[in-house]
């Protein structure tokens, strides 16, 4: 019964495929998948000649979608037969509706290798139809608080997926990931050296995290990005590894290169969060036959979809727009990063924005105080703007908190696109940045071009 | 000047949601105040806390596996804790953080964890988190507090118990009660953190512990700012679409 369920719901999505591409090739991205779930339980089980040994999983807060589209990139490039969900959902609807596409009508799958990008919630449910045996966890940290709740929430649902029987990828920099190494068959750690954009936190009111071992504080001797660097705990003396096999050294920023195991590979995004992609994606690779001649080539052409970073000209302004996720710090602090390291006159722009995402929709603005703003205040900012309808007196408070003067701050308690273009005029100043989320920055580019 | 001396309890591990913003509103607050803040860090389970010189000790909310360890750190000070709270001095502990102070609390594994019961509830970890704004009143005095709340766990308390009276938002457990005092160990859901986005609250707490110390001095603060945004988002929580907050 479920085989005959399974055949109707493949052979209907296939149909809606075939129809929305006809009608639409940008629509419908997971139309096909979200059918044949309803029709058939546990769809996605019922594919034929899929080798678990080549499913490739990619979860973690930060960086999934960078990470599989690189090593995407990278196996296609070295000659590889591939399937990924790059385009579509990372939930089981968009597994499956990759399946749909990369299948022949009796269900049996045509590519060598599936690669998903699979959302840390959903992990477990499709693990457990396709168990993988090949699990890259980038990092875990807070995000998306009104579903996540906090990274041992996830942590708790990550962990039952990891067997013996399984390859795991971690950070060897990053606490919470690296002790999955307690579960998993076989540990691959990837990492860099400190570097010269490495730092450390000094200030009083820095924080770092529990040990996930033994629940005693975690101590970072240096960053490589916020919350990820060379860590131990004093207490039960869990720590980074030394010495580990794919480790970034000799991290070049000015010829844009670092080297692995000997050899030199070129890194055309340089922000030390993509350095980290690039070692993930070798380790990845090398278990699949890759050499490194094939990773060169496809690093130096590798061009990251969907970036963080989109410019908006407005007048004679030109406004820099930087991609954060709303209740994730970790990219809101990134992003605040990357302005600092402007030190010409600037306006900074900032909507955080109430959270419409899902009801109850909510007015959470406490992961800006995760996040630190001295680098940007001595950065040369001449006028702070803070926008948003229900939000914005909250975003001006915290940039108060960070010792800035209520007068250097426009407050302005709305989310019309006319009335934030209309307070940016006033000032002379052309280099503007802003931080907002997605859906923001479109509307606000969307009104510029009118 | 008059000194407040705060002890923000295990900052690393009680790291979640931003909550750090509460010991810097209390500094920011008591200066304001023209009290001198001394604000001390206990990093490490094996730092002993100094409750003789601590006005107001601080937890911050944290992840519910580091509970037993926390519960058992202050278990081995629990004379001068008992002391402390016995003297009406203040302790605030937030969100999840709440079952340390709790009788007990039992998470979805069926693990149960033994809190210090100072304050009459026990608390449940949910299946599912909830997200949503919280609005209430405080049931001593009549200000009203505003904040976010992630609950992880529900808490059930004995009535005459609760810091406040829910306005908007689900409370300990969506029954109209919000928080719980006893003497002046307080625990609160809101999170925002709560006492920047409620600086009369804090004010009030600030009060609260230097009045044990005999301080009285009063001046007028300016919280414009604050009062601002309070109204902004109570008129958000009016028209937003209301869902019901018992689902588990």
């Amino acid at each position: 019964m479920g085989k005959f369920k399974f055949y109707i719901a493949l052979w209907s999505a296939k149909f809606v495929a075939f129809v929305i591409n006809r009608i639409d090739k940008t629509r419908g991205t997971n139309k096909s998948g979200q059918i044949a779930c309803k029709m058939c339980d546990s769809f996605i089980s019922y594919f034929k000649n899929i080798d678990y040994n080549k499913v490739i999983m990619v979860t973690g807060t930060n960086g999934k979608s960078t990470t599989v589209n690189m090593i995407a990139h990278t196996l296609q490039q070295a000659g590889k037969d591939i399937a990924t969900n790059i385009e579509g959902a990372n939930l089981i609807t968009g597994v499956a509706t990759t399946l749909i596409k990369n299948s022949t009508l009796t269900g049996k799958f045509k590519k060598e290798i599936l690669l998903l990008e699979t959302d840390e919630r959903s992990l477990a449910a499709i693990h457990k139809l396709i168990p993988g045996k090949h699990l890259c966890i980038t990092n875990l940290q807070k995000d998306q608080v009104q579903r996540n709740g906090d990274p041992d929430y996830i942590y708790q649902k990550i962990k039952p997926v990891i067997t013996k029987e399984m390859n795991i990828y971690v950070n060897n920099e990053e606490p919470r990931v690296k002790s999955f190494e307690d579960f998993a068959g076989k540990t691959i750690y990837y990492g860099m050296e400190k570097n010269e954009k490495s730092f450390e936190k000094t200030d009083f009111y820095d924080v770092t995290c529990p040990c996930p071992k033994c629940n005693d504080k975690i101590t970072f001797e240096y960053y490589n990005v916020d919350n990820i660097g060379k860590f131990s705990c004093n207490h039960c003396g869990y720590k980074s590894e030394e010495e580990i096999t794919y480790k970034a050294t000799n991290i070049d920023y000015e010829n844009n290169t670092f080297v692995c195991q000997e050899t030199t590979y070129p890194m055309p995004y340089h922000q030390p969060f993509f350095i980290y992609n690039f070692v993930l994606c070798i380790a990845l690779c090398k278990q699949f036959g890759i050499e490194e001649k094939d990773l060169q080539e496809a690093f130096a052409s590798f061009k990251n979809i969907g970036g963080r970073l989109e410019t908006i000209h407005y007048k004679t302004k030109e406004i820099k727009y930087i991609r954060m996720k709303q209740e994730n710090p970790e990219t809101l602090q990134s992003a605040i990063d990357y302005i600092a390291r402007d030190k010409t006159p600037k306006i900074f722009m900032l909507g955080l924005e109430q959270l419409v995402d899902f009801p109850p929709y909510y007015t959470n603005t406490f992961y800006a105080f995760d996040c630190n703003f001295q680098e940007l205040i001595d950065s040369n900012v001449e006028r702070y703007i803070c926008f948003s309808e229900a939000i914005s007196y909250d975003t001006a408070n915290r940039l108060v908190y960070s010792g800035i003067d209520k007068d250097k701050i426009s407050i302005l308690p709305t989310d019309s696109d006319e009335e934030i273009l209309k307070e940016l005029d006033k000032y002379d100043l052309d280099n503007v940045y802003l931080i907002t989320w997605i859906k923001k920055y479109e509307e606000l580019n969307k009104a510029v071009k009118k | 000047m008059e000194e407040l001396n705060i002890t923000w309890a295990y900052p690393d591990i009680l790291n979640l949601h931003g909550d750090r913003g509460n010991i810097m509103a209390l500094e920011r607050i008591a200066k304001q105040m023209e009290i001198t803040p001394n604000i001390k860090r206990i990093n490490q389970y094996e730092e002993k806390i100094d409750f003789e010189n601590t006005d107001i000790l601080f937890f911050n909310p944290g992840e519910l596996k580091v509970m037993p360890s926390i519960i058992q750190a202050l278990k081995e000070q629990k004379e001068a804790l008992e002391q402390y709270i016995e003297k009406g001095k203040t302790i605030i502990v937030i969100g999840t953080t709440g079952c340390i102070m709790a009788k007990e609390t039992k998470r979805i594994n069926g693990e149960i964890i033994q809190g210090l019961g100072y304050l009459d509830m026990t608390c449940e970890e949910r299946e599912k988190v909830y997200g949503d704004d919280i609005h209430f009143k405080l049931k001593e005095g009549e200000q009203e507090i505003i904040g976010c709340q992630i609950q992880m766990i529900d808490t059930k308390i004995k009535e005459d118990i609760a810091l406040g009276t829910i306005i908007y938002g689900m409370g300990n457990q969506g029954d109209g009660t919000e928080g719980a005092k006893y003497k002046n160990v307080i625990f609160t859901n809101a999170l925002g953190p709560v006492l920047v986005k409620n600086p009369w609250y804090t004010e009030a707490l600030i009060r609260q512990a230097m009045e044990v110390k005999g301080y009285e001095k009063r001046n007028t603060l300016d919280f414009s700012l604050e009062e601002k945004s309070l109204a902004y988002i109570k008129k958000f929580i009016e028209e937003k679409e209301k869902v019901p907050c018992t689902q588990k």
